[in-house]
């Protein structure tokens, strides 16, 4: 237990010696996480909506395949992409293995079934209604997707928070497709793993807080962003 | 508006809910459908609002099929309305912005309408705090505002308390006196058919099985279930 106490000393130090690598590593980190959930949230707010309120055929089989989904092992959508953006698969060109657009690409596939199936359960709550109302009222199709987004910005903001929180934290992706390479795709959580294999458990703890600290402020900033009107 | 409904039917889970061969409302008519509890009512009343499909028919407004000419100039009020999740001003302002009315003129018509309805005071408030009778009057409010030339109204004067239920009433009234609007009203309440509505149709067991002007179905009913069913209404 020393070493959370000493974690936490060295996470104080760590943020106030200005060390430009860790800084680096704390911004690619969030550049990374936050950018795959942006694009997540656009494609996912929409889909997850539409499923919510309207009927289709098959619509019960895709929701379990989507729920299935959102539990998927970032190491398995590691391998996959790695598979397919490694210099002899298929997007092999594209010269994207090792980078952070490929931890961008692994992580949005990890995150838009988690916010898609957190939106369509926000929508089938109250979507029904609020679809009804934009009608009663005269709403055009834009006009009543816009107004769904809006009143159910609650359940699509706490879906986006899960969204970020599964790809900030997730170390498996990230670690296949970037490589943990230093100055170029290391991000926090790889970090974490490859201090504790070489021992430096302190030195884990520490980014862990500091992962932790960030966590809070982006959920608060969130937060209040949901709160306002 | 003009409604014509046509060989109605609507069916869930192979259980007939609905069946009307036949059923006209002549523009600028007020209609009262009254009628027990699980009667169709709710049902066919969302069909005309567009808001549910008929498994088999049609309804003609104005002589033409329901397109989002039409859609933009009827509404339809909740017993248990739908508030948007801001201010009661916004509320009623929504319908206003939805057809790029500028700022100005959603003001002085909003301000006009809840002077009339007297919820003046709640302007500012929160949809979310209103009481369920306060929440009525915003709908109310809400729907009136933009002139729609069919009014639907199911159970919308529910909950709402003596007082209370006069000033909704006149607010509905004047409407129909100043704006030649066709008005669809289900209501429970047959006194309240009797004061508002120039005809009534008595549902039951998804058929009308009775219609004609208000005098004639409350006072003179010729089938024996509406009979039953006005007398139970005075005891
Ligand atoms: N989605 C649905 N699935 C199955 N049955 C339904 C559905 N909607 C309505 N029904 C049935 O259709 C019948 C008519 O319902 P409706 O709501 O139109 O009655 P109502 O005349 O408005 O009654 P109330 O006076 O209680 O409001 C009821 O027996 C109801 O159970
Ligand atoms: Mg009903």
């Amino acid at each position: 237990m020393r070493e959370i106490y000493e974690g936490i000393i060295k996470s104080i130090e760590l943020l106030l010696s200005l060390d430009g690598e860790i800084y680096r590593i704390i911004l690619l980190s969030l550049y990374v996480s936050l950018t795959s959930t942006l694009i997540s949230a656009l494609i996912a707010i929409p889909v997850g909506i539409v499923m919510g309120i309207k009927k289709f055929p098959f619509k019960q089989g895709m929701i379990r395949v989507l729920y299935t989904f959102m539990g998927l092992p970032p190491v398995i959508v590691g391998l996959v992409v790695y598979l397919f953006i490694r210099r002899s698969g298929p997007l092999g060109n594209l010269e994207l293995i090792f980078t952070s657009a490929a931890m961008i690409i692994a992580q949005t596939l990890l995150v838009t079934p988690i916010i898609t199936g957190l939106v369509y359960n926000g929508t089938k709550e109250g979507g029904e209604k609020i679809k009804n109302l934009a009608k009663t009222l005269g709403a055009n199709k834009t006009q009543t997707m816009i107004l769904l987004i809006k009143e159910l910005r609650i359940s699509i903001f706490a879906a986006m928070v899960s969204g970020y929180g599964r790809a900030v934290s997730e170390v498996g992706a990230v670690m296949i497709v970037g490589g943990n390479i230093r100055h170029h795709t290391r991000v926090m959580t790889t970090t974490i793993a490859m201090n504790h294999s070489m021992g430096q458990t302190d030195m884990a703890i520490a980014i862990g807080i500091v992962l932790l600290i960030l966590s809070f402020i982006v959920n608060s900033l969130l937060y209040r962003f949901q709160q306002g009107e | 508006m003009d409604i014509q409904i046509k060989n109605l039917t609507k069916t869930y889970n192979n259980r007939k809910i609905l069946a009307i061969d036949g059923f006209h409302i002549p523009s600028k008519s007020f209609l009262g459908i009254i009628g027990p509890n699980g009667a169709g009512k709710s049902t066919l009343v969302k069909i005309i609002a567009g808001l549910d499909t008929p498994s088999t028919g049609c309804i003609l407004y104005n002589h033409e099929g329901l397109n989002q000419r039409i859609n933009r100039n009827m509404t339809m009020v909740f017993q248990k309305p739908y508030l948007l999740r801001t201010t009661v001003y916004n509320n009623i302002a929504y319908p206003l912005k939805l057809r790029n009315i500028n700022k100005e003129e959603i003001h002085t018509r909003v301000q006009k309408i809840i002077g009339e309805m007297g919820i003046a005071g709640l302007q500012h408030q929160k949809a979310w705090t209103l009481s369920g009778g306060e929440g009525q009057k915003v709908a109310l409010a809400r729907a009136l505002i933009f002139n729609p030339s069919l009014l639907i109204l199911d159970e919308a004067t529910a909950n709402i308390d003596p007082s209370s239920i006069y000033a909704m009433e006149d607010a509905i009234k004047c409407y129909y006196e100043n704006n030649h609007a066709t008005i669809i009203m289900v209501t429970h309440n047959i006194k309240q058919a009797k004061r508002l509505c120039n005809t009534v149709a008595f549902m039951n067991g998804g058929v009308i099985e009775e219609s004609g002007t208000s005098d004639e179905v409350i006072y003179n009913p010729t089938k024996e279930a509406t009979k039953t069913f006005i007398k139970e209404a005075f005891l």
